[in-house]
């Protein structure tokens, strides 16, 4: 909320800079996110008086000015505009001046004209978004002086964020009331001047039907209201405020309300037909102030007259019943409505008025009859008409709310006694404070629904004494002391060489469904930013490639990339959240280098990966061909089963979704099931071996079809106890191998615990494999 | 001496200068070694040349011998020297062969990079985690009760719609959790006080612009036992904001209102671009918001069957894009969601 200076000065003398009033509120709990200060922004533009004005000699729409700014001499001034005439009073940026935009005046010459300074429109003075010309003043105003005072503009306008729970310091009055007690200066309490009422002039009547939604509604009439536009001082509070002037009554409504904090409401009286009624609405509609038509319910509070909705109460009005330039006769409404009843219509209709901000955090039910009737003074004051008695529903007395409690509560909470003097403070607040040896009783004033428990209070000792005066203690915390985070698959990825990318966890439903065909698992939002983050993602792979993208289009010529996040699916037993790890590798595996060629990525390239970081986390995978897996290329796909569920899958992208995402080159994804990868122990330490090893090569012509995961289970077979290792050594299938065969090279890695292996003995277990290879595959061996 | 004498005599001089000579002139080590064997070899010269022997006297022999010794003498001298020398030159040779141009670059690795938010995460937990908190996690789709109700927030409270929720499709009404505070409930009907966690995480706001992320990461820290105050609040905050930014930073508590906390605070530290001078960054205030903070509310204890008259607590939420770009002098939140290689890989590094 905006805060002008001066305003605050008519409630409360305050005599410190503004720069003090700013850390007080900041002290106080109400963040300044910024100070205005618009008389100074046109510091240096005074009223100038046009004495003559010719045509520039060298420029057809220029004009030369000599303005008279009450200096030694007048001013040339060149100007572009056209709109004014001799004797006209404008605003003059004299040489020096920074206009907004740190627009600096200079010293010209326009066309070989010499300018000294320049006339402004409301742009340039930044009062509004486009002028056509520039801005000429009343011929009244006193040459040389400046224009910002001519204007009314602050001196000062303080931007608040006013906290949820302190809506008492949505007023002028309310901010007051704390700086005074703050500052120890009292406030400036206004003398109202009293209304006569006016026996003719019938008082409203209204009927309320629960007192829960609404303890207290006040209403008055005036008739005979000659309505004109607002006066200047106070069109312009309103605009400092950030609020748009409408028409004479409806900006009193407004500036009642930044002034005391209680929401107002005028109604057209010749459109509201009979009583007022404050109650629940039916199954019935309004056309709004706004024109949107609002469909009511039960659970929606209304002001209704005898015959229809005329209000959603503390939102807004009805257009019918809304006061309009030929209004003459008027209800005006100061209520008090509950605020989880006008919190639901307005959140429920996108519209949060000033208003409706304001029930929501709770009015002030001592300001109910002062709000209507400073309105009604003001009303009269300004546009005439005479006023009825106030109606009065509901109930203008509540009781102060109580909280009592001992007193070493403070600082067994805060850490820090808070000195006795702070009471002052606080009672300067409206709390009411009594206090013995050992106990504190504080009444509440009504404007602090926030205050209803013990820490409430403690927190507003906390406040007035200052957050700076509680001490830095480190507490002892009883320690759950846990191991070390052990390294996660994440880091010995990233030690291989992949970069960790961070991806919005909601996709498009098209996104989704490239990788997996279960719509029913979906998790969808209910109002997404946008049908591109429509989506919880079941697979990390779309937002992978689209990085792929992002970064080959930018000139990557290898990109290794790695997230680590959820994925998330509606199951019958609810939602899912998987704890996946997924990495892509697109591009290169290796660059042109001098010392080799470059080499496009292939699948043992991220198989390699894949291994040797799980192999970091003790885990040794049993990978088989899986070709049926969405959005994978059958024959380079691998999957990890545990069971019936897969831990990890590690495949080429198919070429059409690659393709999908520009992608010319092959892509390669691995995701794995973090949840699924068991803490492997740490195995014993095994003394290391005292005999040699021996290694012995075998060459088989394998068929095609056998698969390597086979074979070597056979030859680890075969060989039995002493086998240490087998690996293919070598694979061939070029000339000198049939059709339809590959030669395979394994090798056979043999050692005994407790002697040298003879030769005899390594003979015999490679004749055994051999044997094996022969009757298992029919392999010959070469 | 007689004639033999003089035959033997010169012949073996001959042979030293012969030998001598050979020696010298060896173009390699391999070359010095048939030498070796040519002249002092079994069957070599010198061998021979003794064989002559026979023929002297009894007291020739011993002086004859002599000689002999001599020159083998001389002749290992010099062998030994010249085997020295080639194999210096050889070495020189095989240095010189092996010469490569060392500026060529080297054969290298590629490295990799966390992702900033992932450093940011691990540096906050760690931290905390090295205090003696526990890390804990919960789900990011989360029920209305452990998001809000729980947590002091009921359903019509202003609160709540400034939370910009993500609702999801559900028969139950569900949420993206806005905040990681629903582990701090989590947690406390889990087990029993005192307590002291870190839970961090992924968040969600239906909020996106230049300043606005709808997923953002929020790390939670709380601690609840007997006699907790404000003023340990303090202390931890302090202690983690000086390790965190390398530096003894300022710290200034504000007065705030969060539901789940009171009293609440929000945290300042001074502003560490330009040490509380006041610059771009801090809008010349010198102080840069970092976090929201407070004794934890009664009502939250109580949600989570914690007695408030026996426990209290203290909490706050970090927020840790921002303090990943404070520290790391990140200038857009963009940046950390663009995942250009470029940037992740030059603010890892």
């Amino acid at each position: 909320m905006k805060l002008p200076l001066s305003w605050l000065l008519e409630h409360v003398a305050l005599t410190c800079s503004i720069d003090a009033i700013a850390k007080a509120l900041t002290d106080l709990g109400i963040e300044v996110e910024g100070i205005d200060y618009p008389a100074a922004s046109i510091e240096g533009v005074l009223v100038g008086q046009i004495q003559s004005m010719q045509p520039h000699p060298n420029a057809d729409r220029l004009r030369l000015l000599q303005v008279d700014v009450a200096g030694d001499q007048p001013l040339a001034i060149v100007c572009g505009a056209s709109n004014m005439v001799e004797g006209d009073k404008i605003a003059l940026a004299t040489v020096g001046t920074y206009l907004p935009g740190d627009f600096k005046i200079k010293r010209g010459k326009i066309r070989g004209e010499v300018s000294l300074g320049m006339c402004c429109s409301e742009v340039e003075l930044g009062l509004a978004d486009e002028a056509e010309g520039i801005l000429i003043l009343d011929s009244s105003t006193e040459v040389g002086s400046d224009v910002s005072a001519y204007l009314g503009l602050e001196t000062a306008i303080l931007d608040l964020s006013i906290t949820p729970n302190r809506g008492d310091c949505m007023s002028v009055y309310g901010l007051a009331r704390e700086l005074g007690a703050y500052f120890d200066v009292p406030l400036t309490l206004k003398s109202l001047e009293k209304t006569v009422f006016d026996a003719d002039v019938a008082t409203p009547v209204v009927h309320i039907e629960d007192q829960d939604d609404c303890p207290l509604y006040m209403a008055q009439q005036i008739e005979g209201v000659v309505l004109t536009d607002s006066p200047q001082w106070l069109a312009q509070r309103l605009q400092a405020c950030g609020m748009r002037t409408v028409n004479g009554v409806v900006d009193v409504m407004n500036y009642v309300m930044l002034e005391i904090g209680q929401p107002m409401h005028a109604f057209d009286r010749a459109m509201v037909k009979g009583d007022l009624y404050v109650r629940r609405a039916n199954a019935e509609s309004m056309k709004g102030l706004d024109e949107r038509e609002l469909s009511l319910n039960a659970e929606h509070l209304v002001v209704a007259d005898d015959q229809e909705v005329i209000a959603v109460a503390g939102v807004m009005g009805s257009l019918s019943s809304g006061v309009t330039a030929q209004t003459t006769s008027l209800i005006l409404e100061s209520a008090v409505f509950q605020a989880a009843r006008v919190s639901t219509v307005a959140r429920q209709y996108g519209s949060v008025t000033e208003a409706s901000m304001r029930f929501e955090r709770g009015v002030d039910r001592a300001q109910t009859a002062v709000a209507l009737q400073r309105a009604t003074s003001l009303i009269t004051t300004l546009f005439g008409g005479r006023v009825s008695a106030v109606e009065q529903c509901g109930d203008g007395e509540w009781t102060k709310h109580k909280i009592q409690f001992p007193i070493s509560a403070i600082a067994k909470r805060l850490g820090i006694d808070v000195p006795e003097s702070t009471d002052l403070v606080l009672q300067g607040m409206g709390f009411s404070i009594e206090r013995d040896e050992s106990t504190i009783r504080v009444s509440v004033p009504a404007h602090r629904h926030d205050v209803r428990l013990v820490e409430d209070v403690i927190e507003e000792y906390a406040r007035i004494y200052g957050y700076d005066h509680i001490p830095t203690v480190l507490p002892a915390i009883a320690m759950n002391v846990a191991a070390p985070a052990p390294k996660r698959l994440l880091d010995h990825v990233v030690a291989q060489g992949f970069t960790q990318v961070i991806n919005y966890a909601f996709i498009s439903e098209k996104q989704q469904r490239l990788f997996s065909s279960s719509p029913e698992k979906d998790v969808r939002l209910l109002n997404p930013i946008s049908a591109e983050m429509s989506v919880m993602r079941h697979s990390l792979f779309p937002s992978l490639l689209a990085n792929a993208q992002y970064n080959l289009n930018r000139q990557q010529s290898r990109v290794c990339l790695v997230e680590e996040g959820r994925s998330y699916f509606s199951e019958e037993k609810g939602f899912q959240e998987v704890n996946q790890l997924s990495l892509l590798w697109a591009g290169e595996a290796g660059s042109d280098r001098w010392y080799q060629d470059a080499k496009s990525v292939d699948f043992f390239d991220v198989k390699g990966v894949v291994e040797t970081v799980l192999k970091q986390m003790g885990q040794l995978p049993r990978w088989q061909a899986c070709d049926d897996i969405q959005g994978l290329q059958a024959g380079q796909t691998a999957v990890w089963q545990q069971g019936k569920r897969r831990v990890a899958v590690l495949a080429k992208v198919s070429r059409g979704i690659a393709k999908s995402y520009d992608l010319d080159g092959d892509v390669f994804v691995a995701e794995i099931n973090l949840d699924m990868l068991s803490q492997s122990k740490k195995p014993a330490f095994k003394a290391l071996a005292q005999h040699p090893s021996v290694t012995r090569d075998l060459v088989f012509l394998f068929s095609n079809a056998c698969v390597v995961d086979d074979i070597l289970a056979v030859a680890r077979k075969a060989s039995g106890k002493a086998l240490q290792d087998v690996r293919i050594f070598d694979r061939y299938d070029g000339q000198g191998v049939a059709e339809g065969f590959v030669s395979l090279g394994i090798r056979l890695t043999l050692q005994a615990n407790d002697r040298t292996l003879q030769q005899a003995e390594v003979d015999d277990i490679a004749k055994k494999v051999v044997t094996m290879m022969a009757k298992k595959f029919s392999a010959q061996q070469r | 001496m007689s004639s033999f004498d003089i035959d033997l005599e010169s012949k073996l001089h001959e042979l030293q200068q012969a030998a001598l000579e050979a020696f010298s002139t060896a173009a390699n080590l391999a070359a010095l070694d048939t030498l070796r064997v040519q002249f002092l070899g079994k069957r070599g010269q010198l061998t021979a040349l003794l064989k002559g022997v026979g023929q002297l006297s009894a007291e020739q022999r011993p002086l004859f011998g002599k000689k002999v010794n001599t020159v083998k003498a001389v002749l290992a001298t010099c062998l030994e020297q010249t085997q020295v020398l080639l194999h210096q030159k050889e070495e020189e040779a095989a240095i010189q062969a092996q010469r490569v141009d060392v500026t060529l670059e080297g054969r290298s690795q590629y490295v990799g990079q966390m992702h900033p938010l992932q450093i940011g995460l691990d540096e906050i937990s760690g931290i905390f985690a090295s205090m003696g908190f526990e890390i804990a996690h919960g789900p990011e789709i989360e029920d209305e009760f452990h998001n809000f109700d729980a947590l002091n927030i009921p359903p019509e409270h202003p609160a709540r719609a400034m939370h910009d929720t993500f609702f999801v499709k559900s028969d139950e009404k569900r949420v993206l959790r806005t905040h990681t505070s629903p582990v701090q409930i989590r947690s406390m009907l889990a087990g029993e006080p005192p307590l002291a966690i870190v839970a961090p995480g992924r968040v969600y706001r239906c909020d996106y612009d230049v300043t606005h992320s709808p997923m953002f990461h929020q790390v939670e820290v709380f601690l609840v036992d007997k006699d907790v105050n404000m003023a340990q609040l303090k202390g931890v905050l302090s202690q983690f904001l000086s390790i965190f930014f390398g530096k003894k930073v300022p710290l200034r508590m504000r007065p705030s209102y969060f539901p789940f906390t009171e009293p609440s605070a929000e945290v300042d530290i001074g502003c560490v671009f330009c040490d509380g001078k006041g610059c771009r960054v801090c809008k010349d205030t010198g102080w840069l918001e970092v976090l929201g903070s407070g004794m934890i509310h009664p009502n939250v204890l109580r949600s989570a069957d914690i007695d408030p008259e026996v426990y209290s607590g203290f909490a706050f939420g970090l927020g840790v894009e921002r303090m990943v770009m404070l520290k790391y002098g990140i200038p857009d939140l963009r940046l950390f969601f663009e995942n250009d290689v470029r940037f992740l890989q030059e603010v890892g590094r």
